[in-house]
């Protein structure tokens, strides 16, 4: 049974039958939404009239205090400078280029071993109820913990490096964490670590999601295992990959912790991302203005990737 | 089931390229099984370990003279910063902030969610969608202002404070945090509710309608009885952001004993007074991990569940 | 005046209509069933009647009280759901007594309740288990219960059975008609099911698009059809709705039917309708319900008005009690319902006999039954 009226249930509320509805009655009508208010009023002024907040003191000249003279887009102009100030690199010239560095190989590496791990898993694997939970655990640990964890591991000093010299491997040098040009490499090898298993996770779930009557199907065409995967499986992951995109551009935009504990900031500041640049120039260097128009790049970049998806999200099963 | 059946293949004397294919991908997978236990298995190994012999010893090996001594001093002697006292007031204070901001915003997301599915009005999608774009925002964005908000509310406790003795917890950065977690953690804990309410029977809310229940009864009586998975599911995802969470933390409550555990754990290790002490800063940064990695062994079903509805896709 | 009026009742979703002006009523003691195929608005009309959605215009009495803009709770209604709807977080006496303890019914009443409708529908020993822990038919019979100890006015059924494997189907069909005539009382029923809408109802609207194309007793609508949707959608197997044109022969009129690569079959019509006479030459469509088209020894002995006609059987399906011959006439596969022992081959010529007395006839432009 489909009618429309079968999707969107209008519930009546409690009516006397007299014309004119009385007070308690239409405070029962009114219930529901009386009940949404404060959540819905708490986004519209904690998350968009903030955003307007910030954006309006990106126009200011806010140093260490909000100021509310409007100065102009001078904030702007600054970072539009600073933007091809190579050399030397400027704090934001190298925040966003970290950021396309960082974003470009955590989400495909994260992806790509994702997908990987994934089918290897689906491989009637024995033993696959106690791979899992290990591939996966990173994701329950905070930033700070990776960071702390992979800055021992990493250290040429006491972790990975000593280890191997200590083994007789005396030639080998791995001291990415110290250099200023290797540092963010770094943030990537622990962001991959934690977050690729749930990607895997998601890939996982994904291929259990797949009919197995079509791949019985393109067997009995005639399709080797490899084939199989390039040609149907994948393809059929779209979905999957699409949701693995949006989570991971959301985590990397959002990774500020993990450059903390991890660099603390890095030689010089080269391990920052426009969350460290925002955060630094906000609160440690007294330029709020400067700040705020990073966060509202930020804001913007995060938007054009997120709204279409969220759109045809909610639009898909129209109500 | 969806594992592709490789097709079996005659076997033609020797070991079979299945056999092959076999021990390559059993191979593969525990390779990047070390891959992931190498870290906590360093942090776990050095914990226990005496500063003498992590400076002569090797990173992987296993104590030699296992020791409690730096988890003890971790919990309640190390210093972060000037300040000597341990992770201990730390870790309470995380808890004291995990606890009533995830009750609040779990139990704000499900009569979200049964408005949102149950109770629909014009314009409740529009209304869902920007309660979801809300989780989706970078919170740099929104720090500020909230940091100047939470300011004028601290001055306001203090005039409080003056006039009735009471501060009535403005200022405090602890209930501070809790209000910031609560207000950018109901997009999500909304999302969970909406999603998981939206396959709940329309025709049990009718029936119970009819047998005269009101809003909350029905919630109380009908909804929440039979959204434990959701609600365990919930309270994981909140509890572990929560619980993780540094930006706010740092931002709104970054110094002095009200610090929770991840910026008093980034402290700790940042500390460059004397010697540095790895195995007094892992033992800390396994008390930090602790409480969620316990989560996760627990509930990890669960947690997996959690993670995967913060891609709409439920 | 009827026990359930529905005047002139409008429901609007925006700009769509759902409910185009329903007007229905049903007699104390009546079971009138809603049928009609998906999406034709019979669950929303029986959602108004309980109070689940709202009315953009019209009216609903139940016993010569308006209660359109009543809660559902005080419209002193039932409504067993096609899920069935049972509270998966309470145990069957739990769900039993739900409503009255909404209602602040006290404990002990309470027990007593569950316990006379516990004994009526032999669920006893269930009164403990959750509804997870029970059968579907088992789960139908709670649903009951808890509509039951409503003592309502008005029982609601929003397609009970049709969860049910075939089976156990036929049985809860029974049992509600035993229920019925029982207790007696008043139960609108809607089902897109139309053999259970001629076993239960004593009236039956048959709806599409949010109308009522025809509203009357089993017998009305099964026999004297006023459209070819009502035709088409009641019986099973469904009516033979063939085209044909209206010939005269003299003494009166036949029905004339094309075939593919034969001559036409020509019927002579002995009573036809008066509105036929505007029809001679023309097209019309001539419906015939496949038991009315039999093999010649099978035919009523006392029907007054029987044709034969030599017809080519494309395949025959022997169903045990029957035996169905299809064959092709005026472009359409026509169904024929035989004896189960009719001799009939496959691909051989075969005198069938045409019950006229049973024929009726559509006009195609109007889709409309011409009487």
């Amino acid at each position: 049974m489909s009618t429309v009226a079968e999707t969107s249930i209008t519930l009546t509320p409690e009516h006397d039958a007299r014309p004119g509805a009385t007070v308690r009655s239409r405070l029962q009508d009114a219930l529901p939404k009386l009940v949404l208010a404060p959540s819905f009023a708490a986004t519209i002024v904690f998350v968009y009239g903030f955003i307007l907040w910030t954006i309006y003191l990106s126009f200011t000249n806010s140093k260490t205090f909000p100021s509310y003279a409007i100065t102009g887009p001078r904030a702007y102009q600054r970072l539009w400078r600073w933007t091809f100030e190579s050399d030397p690199p400027s704090s934001w010239y190298t925040s966003i280029t970290n950021m396309g560095i960082f974003g470009f190989l955590y989400i495909s590496i994260c992806l790509a071993l994702g997908l990987f791990l994934a089918i290897l898993l689906d491989q009637k694997i024995r033993g696959e109820g106690v791979l899992r939970p290990i591939y996966l655990y990173p994701m329950a640990l905070s930033f700070i913990v990776t960071g702390v964890a992979w800055k021992w591991f990493l250290d040429p000093g006491l972790g990975l490096e000593q280890t191997l010299h200590q083994w007789g491997w005396t030639s080998f040098h791995f001291d990415w964490i110290k250099n200023k040009d290797f540092v963010i490499y770094t943030v990537v090898i622990a962001g991959v670590w934690q977050a690729s298993g749930f990607i895997m996770a998601m890939f996982l779930a994904g291929l259990r999601g797949i009919d197995g009557e079509i791949l019985k199907a393109a067997q009995i065409d005639g399709a080797t295992t490899f084939q199989l995967y390039r040609r149907i499986v994948i393809p059929l992951l779209r979905p999957i990959f699409l949701s693995a995109l949006i989570v991971l551009a959301h985590l990397a935009i959002k990774s500020y912790d993990l450059v903390v504990a991890l660099t603390s900031g890095g030689p010089g500041g080269s391990a920052w991302l426009p969350s460290n640049f925002m955060y630094e120039y906000t609160f440690k260097r007294n330029e709020m203005a400067v700040g705020s128009a990073s966060a509202v790049i930020m804001l913007m970049t995060i938007t054009a990737i997120i709204v279409p998806y969220l759109y045809s999200e909610l639009r898909e099963k129209p109500r | 089931m969806s594992a592709v059946a490789t097709p079996a293949r005659q076997s033609t004397g020797g070991i079979s390229a299945r056999t092959v294919n076999r021990i390559v991908i059993y191979g593969l997978l525990a390779l990047f099984a070390l891959f992931y236990l190498m870290p906590l298995f360093v942090m776990l190994v050095t914990s226990f370990k005496t500063m003498d012999e992590i400076q002569n010893g090797n990173m992987l090996a296993l104590p030699q003279e296992p020791t409690f001594a730096p988890w003890i001093r971790a919990w309640s002697e190390v210093c972060s910063g000037l300040t000597c006292v341990g992770m201990k007031g730390y870790f309470w204070n995380s808890i004291k902030m995990v606890v009533p901001a995830v009750i609040i915003s779990t139990l704000l997301g499900a009569l979200n969610g049964y408005v949102l599915t149950k109770w629909r009005f014009r314009g409740a999608t529009l209304v869902f969608g920007l309660m979801l774009f809300a989780c989706f925002i970078p919170f740099q964005s929104v720090l500020l202002p909230m940091a100047t908000i939470l300011g004028s509310l601290g001055r306001f406790g203090v005039k409080l404070q003056n006039a009735t003795g009471l501060t009535f917890g403005f200022g405090n950065p602890t209930v501070n945090l809790v209000f910031v977690h609560v207000v950018y953690g109901i997009g999500f804990t909304t999302l969970f509710f909406r999603n998981y309410y939206e396959a709940f029977p329309n025709e049990l809310v009718k029936a119970a309608q009819i047998d005269g229940a009101s809003f909350f009864q029905i919630f109380r009586r009908i909804m929440l009885p039979n959204s434990l998975p959701i609600i365990v599911v919930t309270v994981i995802y909140q509890f572990t952001n929560i619980w993780n969470d540094f930006l706010f933390a740092s931002a709104y409550a970054g110094s002095g004993d009200v610090m929770p555990m991840t910026v008093a754990l980034n402290n700790v290790v940042n500390t460059s007074t004397g010697v540095v002490e790895y195995n007094v800063n892992m033992a800390a940064a396994m008390i930090a991990a602790l409480p969620t990695l316990l989560v996760y062994v627990l509930a990890g079903r669960y947690f997996v569940r959690g993670l995967m509805a913060g891609a709409v896709k439920g | 005046m009827a026990f359930l009026e529905i005047d002139g009742l409008k429901k609007r979703f925006g700009a769509v209509e759902i409910l185009k002006g329903i007007d229905l009523d049903l007699e104390k003691g009546g079971f009138l069933v809603l049928v009609g195929p998906s999406g034709c608005g019979k669950s929303t009309l029986l959602n108004t009647i309980a109070g689940l959605e709202t009315i953009t215009e019209g009216e609903i009495r139940v016993d010569g009280r308006t209660i359109n803009d009543l809660h559902p709770s005080k419209r002193d209604i039932a409504m067993v759901f096609q899920s069935y709807a049972l509270y998966p977080n309470m145990t069957v006496a739990g769900n039993i007594a739900f409503g009255m303890e909404m209602r602040g019914v006290p404990a002990g009443e309470r027990q007593k309740a569950i316990d006379k409708v516990a004994k009526v529908l032999q669920i006893g020993h269930l009164l403990k288990r959750k509804p997870s822990q029970l059968s579907g038919g088992q789960r139908q019979r709670v649903a009951m219960g808890r509509a039951l100890v409503r003592d309502p006015k008005l029982f609601l059924f929003d397609e009970p059975l049709s969860n049910l494997d075939a089976k156990l189907r036929v049985d809860m069909r029974i049992e509600i008609k035993r229920l019925h005539a029982t207790t007696g009382t008043t139960i609108v029923y809607v089902t897109h099911d139309q053999i259970e809408a001629m076993t239960l109802a004593t009236k039956i609207a048959v709806m599409r698009d949010g109308e009522v194309q025809q509203f009357g007793t089993p017998a009305e609508i099964y026999n004297n059809p006023v459209n070819l949707f009502v035709a088409d959608f009641m019986g099973s197997p469904a009516m033979n709705l063939i085209p044909a044109t209206i010939g005269s022969n003299g003494s009166g009129f036949s029905v004339v039917m094309e075939r593919e690569a034969r001559q036409p079959i020509s019927l002579p019509l002995g009573n036809a309708p008066a509105g036929l006479s505007a029809f001679q030459g023309k097209p019309i469509i001539f419906g015939v319900r496949p038991e009315a088209l039999t093999d010649p020894e099978g035919a009523e002995r006392n029907a007054s008005n029987i044709a034969r006609a030599d017809c080519h059987i494309e395949v025959i399906e022997p169903a045990g009690s029957d035996t169905f011959a299809v064959t092709n006439l005026g472009g359409k596969a026509v169904v024929a319902r035989l004896r189960a022992d009719a001799k009939i081959q496959p691909g051989t010529v075969t005198p069938l006999a045409f019950n006229l007395t049973k024929a009726v006839f559509f006009d195609p432009a109007t889709e409309k039954r011409i009487v």
